[in-house]
């Protein structure tokens, strides 16, 4: 081909060869610019349509203009050949700069942003890559980076994708297309066409590769390839690689293409925000903790006296405190406060002589816990987060989903659960609080992954008579229990399925979305799972199967009711890809013994276009007799019932995403109370649900 | 050296209540200016960078009008003259952030990022 002219292209060297073709460097004699021309080989086991289709996906990629992109000029056919004219990029790929050891991680991350911004740029025109590589990136001397081949594989691919499936035993070259295997998605080789997540995955690929000079899943066959994708871990990049690359590359290859980054944008953050980060932590650090209390103006208090009855609504615009007294009759409304802060986690600490609503609040300004001792009017303003990873941990606190009170005679004792999944205590009513490591060194811990909604430990329960004893559940980890007291802890998910996993039933790993216990029957646990209703009589050892009549057995939050521990209330949703309320019929789904039979509890709920759904927190009970059911609504609808479910009021609409909802008796409930409060059960649900409606309305200005 | 800050309405309650403020410190980098705000006004610290010491996925900072993830992180080198804004990324309830940055004359919109909403778990 040497000297020959292709088109207005001078042919004057070759440049190498892969599986797809020959590339040449040649000279456009119009425009007088040496450029890449890679003529596409005719046994390259191209159909006549898919060369057509090569020619479209070269002409679309053609219009990609990115600093990190290399151009495509032009894609031409002559003599039934076909040539695809690019940009000439000088440099080295990165496959043979990453060597046997790895480049310093630096200028992985250097380059990886670089990488992710070229990929979000083609992301956001539809254009996939397909065949990301090491060996299809070039490093300029100058350091820029230059992506090659987009949108070519998709059509080559599909020709030759499977032969190095079969072949890789023999290739082991990196540098051919035999190579690819080793970057390929688990989806993809699950016979998926993968999108641009699976982009996402090559990438953590690449940037594994980069910084060690091996790969992340190896093998000496093909299969032995193949089966390491599916199923194994990579092992982790310790040190010097820092905790947050390695962070970033196990993000991207999350098995589970929803569990990864979802843009390549987030890549190209996550690696900017490791490589500041290498500088900031030598910044000097701040004073010691320090509490600040603010005072909010022009937000409505509710007037708490003593023997009044609390709602505390989480929602991801802020926080809002309904007031009412035993009748659970009329409502008034405190809030919003934290405008515009999602809140995870509430909690009322009305022991000893407290009188304490806790909040977690979290924003782009990170996440804390604030503290109210009078009813919402001030909340603590924690200069430095009290709730905080150790820096050795590697970790920082994305979220705080769970505040849990230790028992009645430890004021001092709480728990926080966080995402990343970890627990935290407090023996010193919340001043100070400290990372419980018997649960975060558990070697299951790398392997948790994060469902939809992050990594989260969600639940926390504390065994009523043994103090030694804490169960967790963690999304998605499984459930877990200490029995020394947080030193040590075991998985207990026995008879939980596992929908997104090959092994159905594995030791760990499933997204247990709730679980709950009745005090008077400890030994026994209920459990929503990402798709599954479980219940254990031995103390989550084994787990059975209890969704014996209910439409879906998909849902978030499970209830016992509090003064029977057969009677358990559950809010099913339709499916995993579509979380609202079955056939837009919003139904409360309730078992009176303990899972053998389901009833649908619907009187006073919308059973039309009702395409609802009910966060894992935000399903109640309070402590009266008979006691009050409280939900809140991803719509912002809050409903309830003072007679275990029969019939159904709305409370409020109009309140931002609901996401936790919790009760407080402002002092304790006395038995007099306690029967006031039965007498007037019926009177509520018709009466003033109207009332509080309208209330509700003036403060919808978040 | 003089350097002057921008504060975003999130965070004046930990400056002192002011969306403008001066700190005279030697600095050669961002980082560097940073560490002499978060010194004087330790409060600041917590919300622009999590323990890891890094900076916060929706948090931008821009020196004059340029955005430190494009220019070197906090490597980015500072003079003078330097005016550094400290602004959230927009996704919802980013309003008076943006009319404070409009008012001090920046042209720094063009580089907001539309961020998805929060993710709630479902």
């Amino acid at each position: 081909m040497v000297g020959q002219v292709l088109g207005h292209y001078r042919i004057i060297s070759k440049i190498g060869e892969g599986g797809m073709g020959v590339v040449y460097r040649a000279h456009d004699e119009v425009l007088h610019r040496d450029v890449a021309l890679k003529v596409v080989k005719k046994d390259a086991g191209l159909r006549p349509e898919a060369s057509q289709n090569l020619l479209r996906e070269a002409r679309s990629s053609s219009a990609l203009s990115h600093p990190n992109i290399c151009t495509i000029h032009e894609v031409g056919e002559t003599d039934g050949e076909l040539f695809i004219v690019m940009e000439l990029v000088e440099g080295k790929s990165l496959r043979v700069l990453s060597g046997d050891t790895g480049l310093p991680h630096e200028s992985v991350l250097r380059y990886g942003v670089q990488i992710a911004s070229a990929l979000a740029r083609a992301h956001d025109r539809g254009i996939v890559h397909r065949d990301l590589k090491t060996a299809n990136i070039v490093v300029t001397p100058e350091g820029l980076v230059k992506v090659l081949d987009f949108g070519l594989a998709k059509q080559i691919g599909s020709a030759i994708f499977e032969e190095p499936t079969r072949s890789f035993a023999t290739a082991g070259d990196a540098s051919s297309v035999s190579g690819t295997l080793p970057y390929m998605a688990p989806e993809i080789l699950g016979g998926d066409a993968g999108d641009y997540r699976s982009d996402l995955w090559a990438l953590g690929v690449v940037l594994y590769e980069a910084v060690s000079g091996r790969l992340p899943f190896e093998g000496r066959t093909g299969f032995e390839v193949t089966a390491a994708i599916i199923r194994e871990v990579p092992k982790p990049l310790g040190p010097p690689v820092p905790p947050g690359l390695w962070a970033v590359v196990q993000r991207c290859l999350a098995k589970e293409p929803i569990q990864r980054y979802q843009r390549a944008s987030e890549v190209q953050a996550a690696l900017e925000a490791v490589q500041s980060g290498a500088i900031v932590s030598q910044a000097p650090g701040p004073d010691p903790s320090v509490l600040n209390t603010t005072v909010l103006h022009s937000v409505r208090h509710a007037q708490v006296k003593k023997g009044d009855f609390l709602l505390l609504i989480g929602t991801t615009k802020g926080a809002f405190i309904l007031r009412s007294n035993t009748q659970r009759a009329r409502w008034d409304i405190g809030g919003p406060y934290f405008h515009g802060h999602a809140v995870y986690a509430m909690a009322y600490d009305g022991r000893g002589e407290r009188r304490r609503i806790w909040a977690s609040t979290h924003s782009y300004w990170g996440t804390v816990l604030r503290s109210s001792d009078d009813f919402g009017k001030s909340w603590t303003v924690p200069r430095e987060a009290t709730l905080r990873f150790p820096v050795d941990t590697g970790v920082s606190l994305k979220n705080i989903w769970q505040i849990v009170l230790g028992p009645e005679d430890r004021p001092d004792l709480l728990y926080c659960g966080v995402e990343p999944a970890a627990l935290f205590e407090t023996q010193d009513w919340g001043e100070s609080w400290s990372l419980v490591r018997g649960l975060f060194d558990h070697p299951h811990r790398p392997r948790w992954m994060p469902g939809n909604g992050g990594l989260a430990l969600h639940t926390i329960i504390l065994h009523p008579q043994d103090r030694q004893q804490i169960f967790v559940a963690i999304s998605s980890g499984g459930v877990y229990r200490t029995r020394d007291g947080g030193a040590t802890w075991t998985a207990q998910n026995r008879g939980i399925r596992a929908t997104f996993t090959p092994n159905k039933y594995p030791e760990f790993g499933q997204c247990v979305h709730k679980i709950a216990m009745h005090p008077d029957r400890p030994e026994r646990l209920f459990l929503q799972n990402h798709w599954g209703l479980y219940r254990s009589d031995d103390s989550g050892e084994n787990w059975n199967d209890i969704a014996n009549g209910v439409p879906s057995d998909f849902g978030f939050p499970v209830l016992v009711h509090p003064r029977n521990p057969d009677c358990v209330y559950v809010i099913p949703v339709e499916s995993d890809q579509f979380r609202c309320a079955v056939d837009g019929r919003l139904r409360v789904y309730r078992t009176r013994n303990a899972g053998n039979s389901w009833e649908p509890l619907m009187r006073g709920l919308p059973q039309k276009g009702a395409y609802e759904t009910v966060l894992r927190d935000a399903l109640v009970a309070d402590s009266f007799d008979p006691p009050g059911i409280y939900f809140g609504t991803r719509s912002g609808q809050l409903f309830g019932s003072l007679d275990e479910g029969r019939n159904w009021a709305k409370i409020l609409d109009g309140l931002p995403s609901v996401i936790c909802v919790r009760t407080a008796m402002v002092d304790d409930a006395t038995s007099g109370i306690k029967a006031r409060a039965a007498a007037h059960t019926k009177s509520w649900q018709t009466r003033d649900s109207g009332r509080a409606t309208n209330k509700s309305r003036a403060t919808r200005n978040t | 050296m003089r350097i002057v800050f921008h504060l975003p309405e999130a965070l004046r309650e930990f400056g002192d209540g002011q969306s403008r403020v001066e700190v005279d410190v030697p600095a050669a980098t961002l980082g560097d200016a940073l560490a002499a705000l978060w010194t004087r006004y330790p409060g600041v610290r917590d919300r622009i960078a999590d323990e890891q010491g890094q900076v916060r996925e929706h948090i931008n900072i821009f020196v004059g009008d340029e955005n430190m993830r494009y220019t070197g992180g906090l490597a980015t080198s500072i003079d003078s003259a330097s005016e550094i804004s400290i602004v959230p990324a927009i996704s919802g309830g980013a309003e008076g952030v943006q009319k404070s940055v409009m008012r001090s004359g920046n042209k720094i919109r063009k580089y907001f990022r539309i961020n998805s909403a929060v993710n709630v778990g479902a």
